[in-house]
């Protein structure tokens, strides 16, 4: 196998387990579920971003990827916030100063 | 495995995953899970914008699609009633 054979089976699997990870999002029972299932499928995608300027040869791509990264990191911190606003998904709902 | 074969290959994934995140999209009852289905049907066309060598538009959608709809849908879903929207 030569490494531009290699690079290309790692971005099928990246891909295949970004796919994995739309499963967890689709079948996903809360919002945290779905919040994080859409982080990791964007890390794992600008991996596979990553990988596919190495195989193309082309660095510009790589601009793309990190790009995507820093934007999908604003977008979850903006789900983060309405969840925490919102109070989904925590453990305890007591009120403040109580002990948890 | 040569680079064409590798090429279909990621068509047919993006493809698909395209037509699942849309679908997910559309029926999601909660508003929150909706807007999570658009931001990863943007990031599967910012992809598909990328594979077809097109970067710059690539980076576009993905500042429209990942950071701008995103916060503006859930400043929105912020303003409206709870009833529907905690789980």
């Amino acid at each position: 196998m030569t490494v531009d054979g290699a690079f290309m089976w790692a971005l099928i699997l990246l891909l295949f387990s970004a796919m994995l990870t739309l499963i967890r999002l689709l079948a996903g029972p809360t919002i945290p579920d779905r919040a994080v299932a859409l982080d990791s499928m964007t890390t794992t995608t600008a991996g596979a971003m990553v990988i596919y300027g190495v195989v193309t040869r082309q660095a510009v791509f790589i601009d793309v990827a990190l790009v995507y990264a820093v934007l999908s990191y604003i977008a979850t911190l903006y789900i983060a916030r309405y969840l925490v606003k919102k109070r989904v998904g925590v453990a305890c709902e007591c009120e403040e100063g109580e002990a948890a | 495995m040569n680079f064409e074969e590798l090429f279909w290959v990621l068509q047919a994934m993006v493809g698909l995953g395209l037509v699942i995140a849309a679908i997910a999209a559309v029926r999601f009852k909660n508003l929150v899970s909706a807007v999570i289905a658009m931001a990863v049907f943007s990031l599967i066309l910012s992809l598909e914008f990328y594979i077809l060598q097109a970067p710059d538009v690539a980076i576009a959608e993905a500042g429209v699609g990942a950071c701008l709809t995103t916060a503006m849908y859930l400043l929105a879903i912020k303003k409206t009633t709870d009833e529907e929207v905690i789980e």
